[in-house]
């Protein structure tokens, strides 16, 4: 028996060891990349190396970046089209979500079909961009805001969260003769406050990192966005032309870090949201 | 949605409906609230649908729209590079869906059987990470890893290790046609592993202890708890995400499109950077030709939806969303 528990314990000791060692190899496999990215932003001159630390430490790079004017309207467009975007998402989402949720609503079926057979078939690539050439939003940096405004699927995110309020607490309000706009601003946003934040963040995520749609609509350089200028001075060599002697690697590197900066640093505080928004529709069984 | 339950009097007669009208009337102000929303899916999804009828027209930037028939479909299945981007499609796509799931539930394991909260949650902060990088920054960052030039981490150490010549030139690794797909499997992994667990990890927690307790009492290992307890509570979610994202197969376009080079579109070119190639990057596009395309596209996804849809039925009991 005694000879039992031991060979238990020592089992369990060695199951401990290879799960730490997993573990720290996904960690290492996720955060080496990143790491030398960080780095080597910092570092003068570009090595292969994987470094824990700057050899030969410099700021040169975010010098550049921070002086490189051609870096300055798309980082605006940038932060305004992601404002604004999340803003129009969040309003038209809980709307749509808020009138999908009232299960009596005559045409309520309808107006589901309506928004639902937009995720199963869809013009294409080319005949939207027919149309937006129309509504000329061709070269025009709100394309971004209106693309993206509307989304089906956080929609239907906000309307399963919706459903999930008690039934009482609207009925009540009905009986003190509240409006429907009125309950909305009165009941049901406050109540959603979490589930605005999940999705609110999706929209701002979406938004800032979109790089296709602006490399679709856009061609003049005012009206890019942030991540569509990086892309283009790293990967096609449209490098700014400089006053520092800043080795093209470095400057590479801390354009990345600029790039996901904003996210990388609300991230810690926001994480739980993020989540959050992953589970209110899809664990919902 | 809710069952509605007819209501009856006390003596067995239905209750009567309030006037269709009246209850219209009554809603009235969720209709209004409804108004912007529908403006805007009109304007963005239903409008385009109408320039379908393009398919069936030569249309091209200067000069009139004229009717053709059939010559852009026939023309579409007689193009080798469109079979080539409709199968890279389907693989690539499917294969990502796959090992990514693979990845995500063998790490959500992992991560459950740890008992060290802190080291728990400081891996799900770093594996959550890359998923907020946008695909522009991923291949950014990836593209320099793997380059071959001094700079390049991969070949470098490829090299120091004697895999590779010192000497040598190194591997491209993102323009050979033997790499560029496991590469684009492992930064899909790198990238979408940490977001997959969140939901697994979810189901996980909702594993009845005494499962484990009993699993205990019998005996049971800690392999034996997690092939036997484990594994088994995850598989109506393994297949809820295989059904909900086989659904999306088709529109793999941004991951693909920051990653390929004219060098490896054989193994790359996927419908969506197919279409966008054949229009933008074009002297004198055929926008007629590229609609095709996208409806076809447009067809097979729309097909798939609604068959992931029927599965998600009989296998959980609702629909997709």
């Amino acid at each position: 028996m005694a000879k039992n528990v031991y060979k238990k314990k020592n089992k369990i000791h060695v199951f401990d060891v290879v799960n730490y060692l997993v573990f720290i190899l996904i960690g290492l496999f996720i955060l080496v990349p990143i790491w030398k990215v960080v780095v080597d932003s910092f570092n003068a001159v570009g090595v292969y190396q994987f470094q824990l630390w700057p050899n030969r430490p410099t700021l040169d790079g975010y010098k550049t970046i921070i002086h490189t004017k051609q870096l300055y309207q798309p980082f605006i467009n940038s932060v305004i089209t992601t404002l604004v975007g999340t803003l129009l998402g969040l309003i038209l989402c809980t709307l749509g979500g808020y009138v999908l949720a009232q299960a009596d609503m005559p045409g309520r079926n309808g107006l589901a079909f309506f928004l639902l057979f937009t995720m199963v078939f869809s013009g294409g690539m080319i005949p939207e961009y027919l149309v937006m050439k129309q509504l000329h939003l061709v070269d025009n940096m709100w394309i971004l805001v209106v693309k993206h405004g509307i989304n089906i699927y956080n929609l239907v995110l906000m309307k399963n969260f919706f459903e999930g309020i008690p039934e009482s607490l609207f009925e009540a309000a009905k009986i003190d003769g509240c409006s429907p706009m009125k309950i909305f601003y009165k009941i049901v946003l406050p109540l959603s406050k979490a589930a605005l934040a999940s999705i609110g963040l999706m929209f701002a995520v979406t938004i800032w990192n979109d790089y296709t749609t602006v490399k679709i609509y856009i061609t003049s350089p005012d009206q890019t966005n942030f991540q569509y200028k990086l892309r283009n001075m790293i990967m096609d060599g449209d490098t700014p032309t400089t006053s520092y002697n800043v080795s093209q690697t470095t400057l590479f590197n801390a354009g990345i870090v600029a790039a996901i900066l904003p996210f990388m640093v609300a991230y810690p505080f926001l994480q739980k949201y993020f989540v959050k928004g992953v589970n209110i529709g899809a664990v919902k069984e | 949605m809710k069952q509605k339950k007819q209501l009856m009097t006390s003596s067995g007669q239905p209750v009567r409906k309030t006037p269709l009208a009246t209850r219209v009337w009554n809603y009235r102000g969720y209709y209004l609230m409804f108004i912007p929303v529908a403006i805007f899916v009109l304007l963005i999804y239903y409008w385009p649908m109408l320039g379908i009828r393009y398919a069936w027209f030569d249309y091209k930037p200067v000069g009139p729209k004229t009717f053709v028939g059939w010559k852009h479909f026939e023309t579409m299945f007689a193009t080798a590079a469109f079979w080539t981007a409709f199968k890279n499609t389907l693989q690539l796509s499917i294969m990502k869906l796959l090992i990514t799931t693979l990845t995500a539930v063998v790490a959500s394991v992992f991560l459950n059987e740890m008992n060290n909260l802190l080291a728990k949650k400081s891996l799900q902060t770093i594996i959550y990470l890359p998923h907020f990088m946008s695909w522009a920054v991923v291949a950014g960052i990836f593209s320099m890893l793997l380059s071959p030039t001094s700079t390049g981490m991969v070949n470098g150490i490829l090299k120091d290790i004697g895999i590779l010549d010192p000497a040598g030139n190194g591997i491209y690794f993102l323009a050979s046609k033997a790499w560029w797909r496991p590469i684009f499997y492992i930064i899909n992994i790198w990238k979408e592993t940490g977001w997959g667990t969140i939901i697994f990890l979810a189901t996980l927690s909702g594993i009845n202890p005494e499962l484990y307790e009993a699993a205990d009492i019998d005996g049971a290992s800690r392999m034996q708890k997690i092939w036997n307890v484990t594994v088994p509570a995850l598989t109506n979610t393994i297949i809820t995400v295989l059904i909900l994202n086989l659904a999306k197969v088709m529109n793999m376009f941004e991951s693909v499109f920051v990653l390929y080079n004219s060098a490896v579109y054989d193994v790359s070119d996927v419908i969506s950077t197919y279409i966008y190639r054949q229009t933008f990057a074009v002297a004198l596009p055929n926008y007629g030709y590229s609609t095709a395309v996208g409806l076809f596209k447009s067809l097979v996804g729309g097909f798939l939806v609604i068959v992931c849809n029927q599965l998600s039925k009989k296998t959980r009991g609702r629909g997709i969303v």
